[in-house]
């Protein structure tokens, strides 16, 4: 039972580590709440189930090409939504953020319908449902190895491209001090738009993980996932990515043996009082430094 | 914020009072249907809520998300009360703005030290569990099946020899709703000249000249968050006897993304602004 618990909120913590992480890297960059970045890992649902059921692709093909398209979702609510207001009090872009978040939900229910959907189950890898691992009577299924991989490669990757390259590079420098940055020869606006784009690739990813691993897709969807993620990014300290990914995990498990062992009807009610608690006794988090508003928020 | 400009001031009265007389008359105009009637009432209900959440980042300049935290508090508040033990709402009022306060300094007192972001998360997820709390707990709340049979509203006046008057209708609530709107405006000028006010305007400008004036900011926030939390509670407590039916769906986030629009709309911290903000729901 406990081991079972531990492997459910593994499972699903990992997930939330990846969408904490497009938070928190946006947080990071434009000190902005991106409100919006749940929708974009419930459009990455929609798009693997279309790509599939209309267009026939195998499973593995049309999550690839889902990441992309959560990607360019994700550059181009920057472009139309947030560049604008760059300039602008925090309060706007904050607002935008929810009503674009709102917007986007509504789009897809005129695209693909309110109702939930199953996930098209024939598509995914038959080895899926077996049994990969048994150890102490918890049967882990390939499943759980597949998302426990992607996790693991993702975040390894991501790691790998804020660190050494350069564009994690300037990343990293625009988070710093914008002016800075582009005094050096780096375009910012650029570079936010891609930070948006890999943020949405992780998102997006996340999105068609969940949607599988669940079989069920509908709308809103992102909307209390993406508030889970996002205390989870809270609870790793807003703006560390090692922090949203740790966080995601804690929170994950909490959640799960929260569960398992107190009430599942506070299943969510847990991560707000995880993002509460944490912000009240220590609101840099596990890992981050407290961000000293630079701009008034108003 | 002192208006000595004396013609000025008596010029915006006299416009005061013609919307007043409009809103007064406006029942009686031939093309008002209770339709429309209703759809008023509730843009007065969000003029009363925009004019209480007005206080936090109108006049403190701190971003609230989960104001709709404390209009459900309010709510359940008076739909409770009015079902187990069948209390008037005149009482349920003050108990309301009690309830309200207290669950506002509850929240306020520890987080009201964060700035920024950290407090607007803190009233989101204040919010949220709210919200779970009331889906929940069906002991208290009856869940997601809701809380029906609340008695609507009723004037007794059976202690001064007068008859019991029971509001049926839109119209006794269309005039109950401009009364409340009309002593929240009242009280909301009041605050806002008085040094409570002035302490406020003060932080939002800037704190650390503020506090080199020798104001407390916690105990200064505290207490603009408690108002503005019994204030939302009040307007909750309006809507359960107006509906006279209550459900957790009500108080979700999206509400309070709704009034803090209607401010941003109407102008932060501008009490006639705010108001006419809360017509954007007519929209």
């Amino acid at each position: 039972m406990f081991l079972q618990q531990l492997v459910n909120g593994l499972t699903i913590g990992g997930i939330y580590a990846m969408i904490a992480v497009g938070y928190t890297m946006i947080y990071g960059v434009i000190q902005l709440i991106n409100f919006a970045h749940g929708e974009i890992y419930m459009l990455g649902a929609f798009f693997a189930f279309t790509f599939i059921s209309f267009l026939g692709l195998p499973f593995y093909a049309a999550f690839l090409l889902s990441m992309a398209c959560c990607a360019v979702c994700g550059m181009l609510l920057d472009i139309f939504a947030y560049r604008p207001l760059r300039q602008s009090p925090r309060l706007a872009a904050l607002i935008t953020a929810i009503g674009m978040s709102i917007f986007l939900q509504n789009l897809a229910m005129v695209i693909w319908g309110s109702r939930p959907k199953p996930f098209p189950q024939g598509a995914l890898p038959a080895y899926f449902e077996e049994t990969a691992v048994t150890f102490s009577g918890v049967s882990l299924s390939w499943f759980h190895l597949f998302i426990f991989a992607i996790t693991l490669m993702m975040m390894i990757g991501l790691n790998l491209i804020i660190q050494k390259t350069r564009w994690g590079k300037a990343m990293r420098a625009v988070a710093q001090n914008k002016t800075m940055a582009a005094l050096t020869g780096i375009n910012v606006n650029r570079v936010i738009s891609y930070t948006f784009a890999l943020a949405g690739s992780l998102g997006g990813a996340a999105g068609i993980m969940v949607g599988a691993y669940y079989n069920s897709l509908y709308p809103t969807m992102g909307y209390i996932a993406g508030v889970k993620a996002f205390a989870a990014a809270v609870l790793g300290g807003i703006g560390s990515v090692p922090g949203a990914m740790l966080g995601g995990v804690v929170l994950g498990v909490a959640e799960a043996l929260g569960a398992g062992y107190l009430s599942s009807l506070y299943r969510d009610g847990i991560s707000y009082a995880v993002m509460i608690i944490v912000i009240i006794l220590i609101p840099a988090g596990l890992f981050g430094k407290l961000i000293k508003e630079t701009k008034k928020s108003m | 914020m002192g208006k000595l400009n004396l013609p000025k001031l008596s010029r915006g009265n006299k416009v005061r009072t013609g919307v007043l007389v409009l809103a007064l008359m406006l029942p009686f105009l031939p093309f008002v249907t209770d339709y429309i009637l209703h759809i008023v009432i509730i843009v007065y209900l969000y003029m009363l809520l925009a004019l209480g959440l007005n206080i936090v980042p109108g006049f403190n300049g701190l971003l609230d998300l989960g104001y709709v935290g404390f209009y459900g508090i309010g709510a359940y508040t008076s739909g409770l009360l009015t079902v187990h033990f069948g209390l008037s709402y005149w009482l349920i009022i003050p108990l309301a703005f009690i309830n309200g306060a207290i669950w506002g300094i509850l929240l306020g007192a520890p987080t009201l030290r964060l700035t920024g972001d950290y407090f607007a998360i803190v009233t989101f997820g204040f919010s949220e569990l709210v919200v779970l709390f009331l889906t929940n707990e069906i002991w208290l709340t009856r869940g997601p099946l809701g809380l029906p049979g609340i008695e609507p509203v009723s004037l007794d006046l059976s202690l001064f020899g007068g008859p019991k008057w029971e509001f049926v209708g839109e119209l006794p609530y269309y005039y109950l709703a401009i009364v409340m709107v009309a002593v929240t405006v009242f009280v909301m000028h009041r605050i806002q000249d008085s040094r409570l006010g002035r302490a406020w305007f003060a932080i939002r400008d800037d704190e650390v000249a503020a506090v080199s004036c020798g104001i407390s900011l916690l105990t200064y926030k505290v207490i603009a968050f408690a108002i503005s939390a019994a204030f939302g509670a009040v307007g909750g407590s309006f809507f359960a006897r107006w509906v006279t039916f209550l459900s957790p769906d009500m108080f979700k986030f999206w509400e309070s993304f709704l009034i803090l629009c209607m401010i941003v709309l109407g102008g932060m911290g501008n009490i006639w602004g705010v108001m006419i903000g809360a017509w954007y729901w007519f929209l």
